[in-house]
């Protein structure tokens, strides 16, 4: 093996894709239709909120923090927005930018809570993760629901633009955004140097809080998109909207090779995670001609990705250190060859 | 790293020796049923499933089983829009979210779909028939013809809801009022008590009732937490067959207390059935035998079943006694 196929080897994105590759041939094998116009339509318009909140994700944990809220955040600003469309008869555009805002502030309030007063972003989230779903129940008394949408609203979920779904264009613009934001900018590269080194960045002349409060306020507003789009989707608003959607995110953005200590990352690595996650789910609910345990892989679909998809993380994750463990074990072995400890001859 | 590939393969061969092709799927001319319950551990729904897999046995059909396994609410409905991507004939569905899952049902008729539901319906324009497990008046009728007969048809007796703005649980009521005014003048209707959904507060609820009404004879429960409920009350008041104890709900819950003679018994339908007659139903939809405007159709095993307007009838509940509750697990 040359060198350089080996380096790009080394490269978590290329490897990623190989995987997609794998599946993509698999399944088209496997299952029914898989590659068929209408069924890749499925695939993103099915995972494009888990998408955008994977990308709201990617900033936040390049600064070595997490958000856990987002999730819940998705079924506050859904049921706002079907409270505002409903019973205030607003217009489906103007509530869609009052629950953008709604999650703007409930990201507002983690960033107040870690970058004011330095809490710990896992504890900080992990209260707004049960309050924001909380607050979303209580809003609905548990059990109430908003629908009777407008068509022209339920089409942006439901419908084609230019050959792919109508949340796609919405998915890429953001897509585009983020990675502007992220390797573009110089906002974009304090992230990493935040998660880097704190410490260091502030030294540097970094506004250190004020950059990573940005990067949590966008997480937040992302979160109320993506819940617009979701309830554009099912035509229905209720509180457990985007219910465990935030680990799918979390999962997407590490498998995507970035650190979760922060640091280092990319949102091309993000993506690419969050494809192997969407067309996992998708794929193994295609396969309906064969069986394991006694029932047709369609029908445990859902289970075999939970399984799978944790053991690509787990593998994603171990990659790295085995491989630098073995180049490390060569080397060695390579000098003790070039040098050996006992002469040859006496 | 050959060692870790190794122990990788090893991990994989139970899970390929475990797969296997099997042999009912392909054919283009075989009819493919999507079967959507609610929720799939749902003891529930896996007894619906067994009943509509024979159902699907007996026409040669494909069934396509799934369902979500949390409580997330989009998951019907990707279940639902794959399936029409997988291009299946007709789509059978149990709505956990009705507004939410008729705009993917209303999608599958687009695309020349057909769509019936069972057990919890969609909005009258997503689908073309409702398989109704229980009318209000069948599940009234029964619950009282049953303490009735305990009870020699007279006496008083009390009813346990699960809140008194219940939809489902007062049009159960009227329909037992409406029963008792035309058939059972002797008996008295004393009290109506909510247990809020809860065991414990129908115990409670039973305990106050059994010393308010001393000459109590019977507790129809229609919430299923508050048969166990009432039946525990009545045990620990002494008063085990005394008290006659009926109630809506699922054999397993009260297995215990029937076999006791606590509970003289519980009212459901038969769930395996549900199942069966729900593919009966897709099936015929879908070869166009059975048409909007029938008033009965053929449904195999179970014989000619009644259609009023667009919902199917599966027939008078069930009621399961000390006798025959051994026969069912869910």
């Amino acid at each position: 093996m040359t060198k350089s196929i080996k380096s790009l080897l080394a490269r978590h994105e290329v490897v990623l894709l190989g995987v997609i590759v794998v599946e993509v041939i698999l399944f088209q094998m496997l299952g029914r239709r898989f590659l068929d116009g209408s069924n890749v339509s499925n695939i993103f318009r099915h995972s494009v909120e888990i998408g955008l909140l994977a990308l709201a994700m990617t900033p936040v944990i390049l600064t070595g923090g997490i958000d856990l809220s987002v999730g819940s955040m998705m079924g506050l600003c859904a049921v706002s927005f079907g409270m505002l469309v409903n019973d205030a008869s607003m217009s489906p555009l103007a509530a869609g930018v009052v629950a953008v805002g709604i999650g703007t502030l409930g990201g507002g309030l983690n960033a107040l809570l870690i970058a004011r007063l330095k809490l710990p972003p896992l504890i900080v989230t992990l209260g707004t993760f049960s309050l924001f779903r909380g607050l979303a129940e209580a809003l609905t008394k548990g059990s109430e629901s908003y629908s009777g949408f407008p068509a022209s609203f339920l089409a942006l979920g439901n419908s084609d633009l230019a050959g792919i779904p109508a949340q796609m264009w919405i998915f890429l613009l953001v897509a585009l955004g983020i990675w502007l934001l992220v390797h573009r900018t110089t906002l974009g590269r304090s992230f990493r140097a935040i998660g880097y080194s704190p410490e260091g960045s502030r030294y540097a002349g970094i506004p250190v809080e004020r950059n990573l409060s940005l990067a949590y306020i966008l997480a937040g507003a992302i979160s109320g998109l993506a819940a617009v789009i979701l309830v554009s989707r099912l035509g229905e608003a209720r509180a457990n909207a985007g219910i465990g959607y935030e680990l799918l995110a979390i999962t997407a953005v590490v498998l995507g090779g970035t650190s979760i200590f922060g640091g280092s990352g990319t949102v091309a690595g993000t993506l690419l995670g969050y494809l192997a996650i969407a067309i996992l789910n998708n794929g193994l609910s295609r396969i309906t001609a064969y069986q394991l345990f006694d029932q047709p892989i369609a029908s445990i679909a859902r289970e075999l990705s939970g399984v799978l998809t944790g053991v690509l993380l787990l593998l994603a994750l171990a990659v790295t250190p085995i491989a630098k463990n073995l180049a490390s074990r060569r080397s060695r072995r390579q000098i003790s060859q070039d040098h050996p400890l006992k002469p040859e001859t006496p | 790293m050959n060692r870790i590939l190794c122990t990788l393969a090893l991990c994989a061969v139970p899970f390929i020796s475990a797969c296997k092709k099997s042999g009912e799927a392909g054919g283009d001319d075989q009819l493919t049923i999507g079967f959507l319950p609610k929720s799939k551990g749902n003891q529930y729904f896996v007894t619906c499933e067994k009943g509509a897999r024979a159902a699907a046995k007996d026409l040669g059909a494909e069934l396509l089983f799934d369902g979500p396994t949390n409580s997330d609410p989009a998951k019907q409905n990707e279940i639902v829009e794959n399936w029409i991507s997988l291009g299946v004939d007709v789509i059978a569905a149990a709505c956990e979210n009705k507004d939410g899952l008729s705009t993917a049902l209303r999608k599958a008729q687009d695309a020349g779909i057909k769509v019936i539901t069972y057990d919890a319906d969609a909005q009258p324009d997503a689908r073309s028939f409702f398989v109704n497990q229980a009318t209000e008046k069948g599940i009234g009728d029964a619950l009282l013809d049953n303490a009735a007969s305990l009870i020699g048809n007279e006496g008083e007796f009390a009813i346990i809801t699960a809140n008194l703005t219940a939809a489902n649980q007062n049009a159960w009521i009227d329909a037992i009022k409406a029963r008792q005014a035309e058939k059972y003048p002797d008996l008295k209707l004393v009290d109506i008590k909510p247990c809020d959904d809860l065991k414990d507060k129908a115990q409670q609820e039973t305990t106050n009732l059994l010393s308010a009404h001393p000459n109590l004879k019977a507790v129809i429960s229609v919430c299923s937490p508050g048969v166990p409920g009432a039946a525990e009350a009545v045990k620990q008041a002494g008063k085990t067959g005394e008290v006659k104890v009926v109630g809506l709900g699922l054999p397993s819950e009260n297995k215990a207390y029937v076999k006791e003679g606590v509970t003289q018994a519980v009212i459901l339908w038969k769930v395996e059935d549900l199942g069966y007659l729900t593919i009966q139903a897709a099936a015929a939809l879908a070869k166009g035998e059975l048409k909007p405007g029938a008033t009965e159709f053929d449904a195999g095993k179970l014989g000619t079943m009644k259609i009023e307007g667009d919902n199917i009838l599966l027939g008078t509940p069930f009621a399961f006694t000390k006798e025959n509750i051994d026969q069912f697990d869910f």
